[in-house]
């Protein structure tokens, strides 16, 4: 700082130093309660530890060992699979719904409103809604298929690996669409009229207007929710904890699940610390990705 | 057709069935909750089904609060959300302030971090918060929860301050300074008035965000007086019997507070979300 003062004039110094000052709060909250745990966790990751009486220093054993351990390789292709699955489902139902919105339809506020309402619901609530619908003997859902005769015995769905699978993402694209929905709405709002109307002189019917002046007017919006969706997904927790407890066998075993009953049912800490660490590294791996994506950000 | 002239084309005839759909796949989970919550035991478990109460009773409403410590949940979320958010907000909004009007060493990587934070798996944090909190004896206490609910507010708080402080033009600041204010009384006299949306959308996010929150509440706290209420009714599902209409009563209070936030301030908590995307 003293030797940028230098350089700059007094007035530039003293603007400086006022900016640090305003900052500096923030700054020494975050370094104490976001930087120095996330390396602390790293630390652990290189410990064979319960955190309390015993520290065996084994360096990067359990990154080694979580790589190829196939029950941890194959709960990141789960939640990979998850988190893409449930993105497209936002992506598909949001942008949809998005378009049909933002025509000139009837009602648009009380349709509006109703579709942003899973959105309001906290994802606890969601995960015990839909594991009460897909109840074998009480759910509504086995009611309404007996009902028209699409099944003739009750499913218990959340018992069955892949039905359970559909269930948590169908779940999580419930909950999750309206953000994506709202994104898009407020995008397809600023895109200047005229370019639809000049590709309606050029002949371009609904369709080529969307895929030619909506959609990508939409792509920087869009870009950025789909890395920053695909990062919160990956690192779900609450909706299939409460719906599946990430089984049956291990079915919708994702990786948050995998860490948590690392750490806090087999008590493995520094192995679950290694886990978090690899999921980290490929959370960072988004991270830069959005920040490719949205470079004046940083400017 | 109230906005013709903001309305992108016309409605094509399948939207209104398409809306009417989706709108049934909303409302169906959402009604047959409140069903649910109104029916006593034994239309509870009644076959065949029963899509809506015969004698609806809000028996399932107070129940919770006498079966259950549901009062301990509610104050508990209430104390560690509120402080957690209001902490959060004080700081974001000095920094919000600090990172859109000066220049200073380190202010890109304290960007670059802020983003940074958004990818961080939570279970990594929580290892460690583990660890730091029964070292500090703050494990199962309100006031460690509030500590780690601020340090996931206190990254996106920040961000969304920056955002609304860079909407606010610079000239206001340039002419009080002309008219003599140093930085701290043109902050707060000048620019923090006209923040206020801005400040409300952000706690009211950051509110949303720790009212939510289910994994750090499930392993930082074990006794009853201290658990949240996701927590709380959570752990009514590992029950041997599952009381649904008290458990779809629960989820009901837990979402109420949600719904009168959004009620009053959809307006600013949908421009505030969408500003940074859209602008830029």
């Amino acid at each position: 700082m003293a030797r940028e003062a230098g350089r700059r004039s007094p007035a530039a110094a003293a603007r400086s130093r006022a900016g640090f000052a305003f900052v500096s709060p923030a700054m020494l909250v975050m370094l104490l309660l976001v930087a120095y745990p996330l390396a602390y966790g790293m630390y652990i990751s290189l410990f064979r530890t319960n955190l309390l009486n015993r520290w065996d220093f084994v360096g990067l054993t359990f990154f080694v060992q979580s790589l190829s351990d196939p029950g941890f390789l194959r709960s990141l292709f789960i939640t990979a699979l998850y988190a893409i699955l449930v993105v497209s489902g936002h992506l598909l139902v949001g942008v949809t719904l998005a378009v049909v919105l933002a025509s000139a339809i009837r009602l648009q506020v009380l349709f509006r409103a109703i579709l942003i309402l899973p959105w309001l619901f906290p994802e606890v609530v969601v995960a015990l809604i839909f594991r009460w619908i897909f109840d074998p003997i009480f759910g509504l859902l086995n009611h309404v298929l007996e009902t028209i005769g699409l099944i003739s015995t009750q499913v218990a769905w959340l018992d069955d690996p892949t039905w359970a699978f559909v269930a948590v993402v169908g779940a999580a694209v419930w909950k999750g669409y309206p953000l994506v929905m709202l994104l898009a709405l407020a995008g397809l709002q600023s895109i200047p009229r005229d370019r639809y109307e000049a590709a309606a002189l050029d002949g371009a019917g609904r369709f080529a207007q969307f895929r030619y002046v909506s959609l990508p007017g939409l792509a920087p919006i869009l870009g950025v929710a789909v890395i920053l969706e695909f990062v919160w997904w990956f690192k779900h927790f609450t909706i299939v904890w409460l719906m599946t407890k990430g089984g049956p066998v291990d079915a919708t075993n994702v990786v948050s699940i995998d860490i948590y009953r690392t750490a806090f049912q087999s008590f493995d800490f520094g192995r679950a610390s290694a886990m978090a660490v690899i999921v980290l590294f490929i959370c960072i791996a988004f991270a830069i990705a959005y920040r490719w994506l949205v470079p004046d950000e940083q400017a | 057709m109230s906005k013709p002239s903001s309305a992108i084309g016309g409605a094509h005839p399948l939207f209104y069935p398409l809306l009417l759909v989706a709108c049934a796949i909303v409302m169906v989970p959402v009604l047959w909750m409140l069903s649910t919550s109104l029916k006593n035991e034994t239309e509870l478990f009644r076959d065949p089904l029963l899509l809506w109460p015969e004698k609806p009773t809000l028996a399932a409403f107070r129940s919770v609060f006498q079966d259950y410590p549901f009062g301990a949940y509610i104050r508990n979320s209430l104390v560690v959300v509120i402080c957690a958010t209001a902490i959060s907000l004080a700081f974001s909004t000095l920094a919000g302030y600090g990172l859109s009007r000066f220049r200073f060493g380190g202010r890109g990587a304290f960007l670059a971090f802020l983003l940074l934070s958004q990818m961080f798996p939570s279970v990594m944090l929580i290892i460690p918060y583990f660890k730091i909190l029964k070292s500090a004896g703050l494990l199962d206490s309100r006031l460690g929860l509030i500590v780690t609910y601020v340090s996931f507010t206190i990254p996106f708080c920040t961000w969304m301050m920056y955002g609304y402080f860079r909407s606010i033009p610079t000239e206001l600041d340039e002419a009080a300074a002309i008219d003599g204010c140093g930085a701290v009384r043109t902050f707060f006299t000048v620019i923090l008035p006209l923040a206020l949306p801005g400040m409300v959308a952000t706690s009211v996010y950051a509110f949303i965000t720790g009212w939510n929150e289910y994994l750090f509440a499930l392993i930082l706290t074990n006794s009853e007086e201290q658990k949240t209420l996701p927590v709380g009714i959570g752990q009514l599902i590992g029950q041997y019997r599952i009381e649904w209409n008290e458990l779809m009563a629960a989820s009901i209070y837990s979402t109420i507070p949600l719904m009168i936030f959004f009620l009053f301030l959809q307006r600013y908590l949908i421009s505030s979300l969408t500003a940074g995307a859209v602008k830029n």
